[in-house]
């Protein structure tokens, strides 16, 4: 909402400067935006002194003079009949923007350049004449900016309204504001009775066939109206908020909606059928030509103002074509009314036409305004444009919106506020913006909020004004007691924080990408037609085409992080990412929403030194993190075994492993699938792995004891065991673990080795078992025969022998 | 006497650095505590001295021949070592690298805020990304077709289901699930279909929200001034000006005193000396009847902050699209 202070300063004197108008209407929850100048556009017009004039050589009409700005001479071709040697007169110099839109360019007319123009009052928005160019008195300094020779200067608020307050999306609403900060009383407009001839009712009527869409309709009629240009007065107020000025009649409407908040519309009444009005909705699939030129299709929920044949506006939004004033029109129909503030809102999405009237009926204008803002606008269209009024007004009021008593409690008030305001100062500061005050007894008030006020309701709302206007920083800054309140679980957000730390401890920065991704993903990723990732949650209304879906999956975001770094050659990367991913969930209305931690390791093992030759790193390099990961979270019992070959989708077959952790499935870690890599533009591979979190913390302990330590020595003995190639090696560590005896107190399998002297189809396995009790030192020969029973029992669970 | 013995140790001192195999050690020691060295040359010359200095300096004397032989010592047990094959290493060349990662600073800025208010008694309370319109608009008092809605640009799912705007859900489904008196702090992501320097689609928010008898807006202030004064600095002014959310009533606009300029006005702050970082208000009671809470008896304040806006002030980073482009130039400053 734009006002200018000239504007303002009709209806309120005001006190302050700008720069503190705009701080304090800030501070009483109009927010200014900006303040600029409404002159700021004669910037590059400036006081210049025409020094030469010599006729046109190509066109009689028409003289070249040369124009002094200062400090130089500026050739212009004019064509005002009053140019004299020695005049001042504005020069407006390229690249100026007119207020009707147009911007001046330096151009040749006729033969001769002209690097500026010499402008009327007209030409400049700054008066009526337009005989001439407008002769500069006084002695002004040559190559002045206009604005500042002239003293021209209003400055205009910008206001970012909440869309609580459509009361103020008008000069007059704003000046209640300013009034009530000040103290200082407000000017409504005058509005003198001047019905002058006939009975409306005999010439028109208004038919509400959908009063839930249009609760109140009124209407007046003029006769003998001139449409011509606005008056000088009108078009200025019009420009000093940026509406540019069409003709007297639409200048009118326009004015009284900046002035007093209510949209109004005017009719050709001659091009009314029947000359009256029916307000009804829309037929289905219906089409409309709107004032822009446009055909819109309506749905039946749409309110049409419509005459006694076919729809002529959509009701509150937009006029139509067809009944548009043009310079012919001698009777005018004015509309004011009262539309459902949804029903508005809905139609103008729908149409994706937003107007100035939309905007305020769909925040709610002022229903007891409507007769009032239509005498203003008849009173003014009768000074502007001649013609007279008939007699009466129509005005169809089938639902009245009533406004309620609220009752206050000025105790409660200063208990919610904080403050130790009087109940008189509570009733001053709500009267000084015209809500009705009543003084119960002690405590209490009767409040009667204004019409235009649509936005309060309730006891708080009164608050909120009485906290407004005293000021929300003069409010004591107290401190809450804090009681003991509910504890809300914080099991899950403790197991993160946790993983946060193990994985940065690990080398392992954190990322967070977008929780979009394309639905081109899934095929990137190779995964088939009834993968669970491809139930996908899809965005109706996206950004862009790589954000049409809700992530069903980390990789495709840590592999374009991949991707965006090596483009910028940073190749050696070890990232980590906790984050949601989102499936589909056919039963539900909300999707599944499950939390996942992915890491990447790509490049490097260690950044290049001196002391060792560059290495890339592997899977058992990002297997170790995941090792690690286990221990620090102390899960035990975690597998890993061979990913089947029809799973590895986007991993890379044989060079993958599950994980389970007490044989529940939990992830996975390996390596990117070739192809894959190169769906995603990579040129080296990377290894990932993913847990699902949620599956992680039912394994961990929720309290952890600790063990005893032994004070007595270990003793360590070496197995190798020959077996097939086919058996995991990994399957021997867990086999021994299962054995579950008290003496094993560590396991390390240390070689593994196929080749040379081990016969083909086999491998060595070595594993070194460490051996402690914590009663005693143990005695050689009793772990001699322990670990004889242990080599036995391995060689049976895996048909194995020992090397020869 | 023509050399002190101060002068004697430190000659002799130099001589044994310089000494760089055994047999210079050796002639060190010879020629300076041998039977006919510099040091018995000096204390049989001790008859010279005045009477009374005689004894102080044949004390010293002893000493520094001690400390002589002890350097002499340990100079051959350093020739041996090396020759037993003990080579020095250039400790100047660089270690390797004990590699660290890095938390991103949007959780790290999470972090920090929820911490003080955690330090404040709020818990912490989380709640899914993908949304019912009931939970993030309808329960916090935005009726359909409401302009307020227009506040949120919003990603549809359905008609029904949208990505949340805002944090704001959770008060509705922390109260349904947990009776008063309250304190949580909502971390999360949010969505809004906007896109350039200062917007994502996703960002992060953190929401907080007490609910217990006789809080008030003054409270508000008081516990958002702690969190001001903890974020940045004591010296962090704070203003609070009236606003506009559905949800609460009074509602408020935080600003704080420009963290760049302190007021004085700068780009970061358009010249207004202002920054704002914070929506908060007084829950609206509308809210209260909707999860069934006594409105009559409880009062509440909730408020609300982007981490991203926070991070940015903090580390005068001037592009929000930054923190989700994960360069690792980018990430590796934090
Ligand atoms: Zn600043």
């Amino acid at each position: 909402m734009k006002a200018s202070l000239s504007w303002l300063n009709q209806y309120v004197s005001i006190d302050m400067n700008a720069s503190d108008l705009a701080d304090t209407l800030t501070m009483v929850g109009l927010e200014v935006d900006s303040v600029t100048d409404r002159y700021e556009y004669l910037n590059t017009v400036l006081v210049g002194r025409i020094v030469e004039i010599v006729p046109h050589p190509n066109a009689q009409r028409l003289t070249v003079c040369k124009v002094d700005t200062g400090n130089r001479l500026v050739p212009v071709v004019c064509g005002a009949p009053n140019v004299k040697v020695n005049m001042l007169a504005p020069l407006a110099l390229p690249g100026t923007q007119f207020l009707d839109g147009t911007v001046l360019n330096k151009n040749t007319i006729r033969g001769e350049t002209s690097e500026g123009m010499l402008c009327s009052e007209v030409e400049l928005g700054l008066g009526k004449d337009r005989s001439g160019i407008l002769s500069l008195k006084g002695s002004l300094e040559v190559g002045r900016k206009l604005p500042q020779a002239l003293s021209l200067s209003d400055p205009v608020f910008e206001i970012d309204l909440t869309p609580n307050r459509p009361d103020c999306l008008c000069i007059l609403g704003i000046a209640r504001e300013i009034a009530a900060i000040q103290k200082t009383s407000l000017a409504y407009p005058d509005i003198p009775v001047m019905e002058a001839e006939g009975e409306i009712a005999d010439h028109t009527s208004v038919t509400i066939e959908a009063p839930d869409h249009c609760p109140r309709y009124a209407a007046r009629l003029l006769t003998g109206i001139a449409v011509a240009p606005s008056p000088f007065w009108l078009q200025d107020r019009l420009n000093s908020v940026g509406l540019r000025p069409i003709n007297n009649i639409v200048d009118v409407t326009n004015f009284v909606m900046m002035e007093t908040g209510q949209p109004l519309h005017a009719f050709d009444f001659d091009r009314l059928a029947e000359n009256r009005i029916v307000v009804r909705t829309a037929a289905m699939g219906e089409t409309f030509t709107t004032l822009d030129g446009k055909d819109r299709k309506l749905t039946d929920e749409m309110l049409m103002i419509c005459d006694g044949e076919k729809p002529v506006a959509v009701g509150g939004v937009m006029g139509g074509l067809n009944s548009e004033i043009e310079k012919t029109s001698r009777r005018v129909l004015i509309e004011s009314a009262y539309f459902s503030p949804p029903h508005i809102r809905k139609t103008a999405r729908t149409l994706g036409l937003g107007t100035d009237a939309s905007h305020r009926f769909e925040r709610g204008v002022d229903p007891e305004n409507t007769v009032t803002a239509l005498d203003r606008a008849a009173q003014l269209m009768i000074e502007v444009g001649g013609g007279k009024l008939i007699s009466g007004v129509i005005d169809a009021h089938p639902k009245k919106i009533s406004r309620n008593k609220v009752t206050l409690s000025a105790g409660r008030t200063n208990r919610f506020l904080g403050t130790d305001l009087s109940q008189k100062t509570m009733a001053k500061l709500l009267e000084s913006i015209e809500f009705k005050v009543d003084i119960e007894d002690a405590d209490t008030l009767t409040v009667v909020h204004p019409s235009f006020r649509v936005d309060v309701h309730r006891p708080v709302d009164l608050m909120e004004e009485i906290a407004r206007l005293s000021g929300y920083n003069d409010i004591p800054t107290t401190f809450p007691p804090i009681s003991a309140g509910t504890k809300l679980p914080s099991r899950d957000l403790d197991v993160r924080d946790n993983i946060l730390r193990i994985m940065t401890g690990f080398g392992f920065t954190e990322a967070i990408n977008y929780s979009f991704m394309s639905e081109l993903s899934c095929d990137k990723l190779r995964l088939p037609a009834d993968d669970f990732r491809r139930r996908m949650v899809e965005i109706l209304n996206p950004l862009t085409e790589d954000q049409t879906v809700m992530r069903t999956s980390l990789i495709p975001g840590l592999l374009e992080t991949m991707h965006r770094n090596a483009s910028q050659q940073v190749r050696d990367l070890k990232l980590f990412e906790t984050g949601k991913v989102f499936i589909n969930n056919s039963l539900e209305e909300l999707p599944d929403e499950v939390e996942i931690l992915a890491g990447l390791w790509t490049g490097l093992r260690k950044p290049v030194s001196w002391h060792s030759a560059p290495e890339d790193c592997e899977y058992y390099d990002i297997k170790g993190v995941v090792e690690g990961l286990f221990q620090a979270l102390k899960i035990d019992n975690v597998k890993y075994s061979r990913m089947p070959n029809d799973l590895c989708f986007y991993m890379r077959p044989g060079h993958t492993a599950q994980v389970h952790v007490n044989r529940s499935a939990v992830g996975w870690v390996g390596e990117i699938n070739d192809q894959v890599l190169k769906n995603h533009d990579l040129k080296q591979t990377a290894f990932i792995f993913e847990l699902d979190m949620s599956r992680l913390s039912p394994h961990m302990p929720e309290l952890q004891q600790t063990r005893s330590i032994s004070k007595y020595p270990a003793i360590a003995r070496d197995i190798t065991l020959i077996m097939n190639i086919g058996i995991e090696s990994g399957e021997v560590l867990i086999k021994i673990r299962e054995f579950d005896e008290a003496l094993v107190e560590s396991i390390q399998l240390f070689s593994v080795f196929e080749g040379g002297p081990i016969p083909a189809g086999k491998k060595s396995v070595s594993v070194r078992i460490t051996y402690r009790s914590i009663k005693e030192t143990l005695q050689d020969e009793a772990i001699n025969q322990l670990h004889r029973d242990i080599t036995d029992r391995l060689m049976r669970a895996f048909q194995a022998s020992l090397p020869v | 006497m023509d050399k002190s013995i101060e002068d004697i140790k430190d000659e002799a001192l130099k001589a044994i650095d310089a000494a760089d195999d055994r047999q210079a050690v050796e002639a060190v020691s010879t020629r300076y505590i041998g039977r006919k060295g510099v040091i018995t040359q000096f204390l049989r010359n001790l008859s010279n001295l005045p009477k009374e200095d005689r004894p102080g300096a044949g004390k010293r004397a002893n000493q520094v021949k001690e400390l002589l032989q002890k350097a002499i010592t340990d100079a051959l047990s350093a020739i041996d070592a090396r020759a037993a094959g003990d080579i020095e290493i250039d400790v100047s060349l660089p270690g390797r690298s004990a590699q660290r990662g890095y938390l991103h600073p949007v959780t790290q800025v999470t972090h920090q805020i929820c911490d003080i208010f955690r330090r404040l008694g709020f818990d912490i309370a989380e709640g899914p990304e993908v949304e019912t319109d009931y939970y993030n608009f309808q329960a916090l008092n935005f009726p359909k077709d409401h302009p307020a809605r227009d506040m949120q640009d919003t990603f549809f799912v359905s008609d029904t289901v949208v990505l949340r705007t805002h944090t704001s859900p959770l008060q509705i489904r922390t109260m349904e699930k947990y009776k008063p008196p309250l304190r949580i702090i909502m971390p999360g992501k949010v969505f809004r279909c906007d896109s350039d320097l200062t917007h994502t689609p996703m960002f992060n928010q953190v929401e907080g929200l007490m609910v217990d008898e006789h809080i008030s807006l003054g409270d508000l202030k008081g516990i958002l001034t702690v969190f001001v004064h903890e974020m940045f600095d004591e010296q962090t002014g704070l203003r609070f000006r009236p606003s506009f959310f559905p949800f609460t009533e009074p509602s408020a606009e935080v600003d704080i005193l420009c963290v760049i300029c302190r007021g004085e006005g700068c780009r970061v702050c358009s010249h207004s000396g202002w920054l704002e970082i914070l929506g908060s208000g007084m829950v609206h009671p509308a809210l209260f009847e909707n999860v069934g809470y006594e409105a009559d008896r409880y009062t509440g304040f909730a408020f609300g902050m982007g981490v991203e806006r926070i991070a940015m002030l903090k580390y005068g980073i001037d592009d929000i699209r930054k923190f989700f482009e994960n360069d690792m130039r980018f990430l590796g400053q934090f």
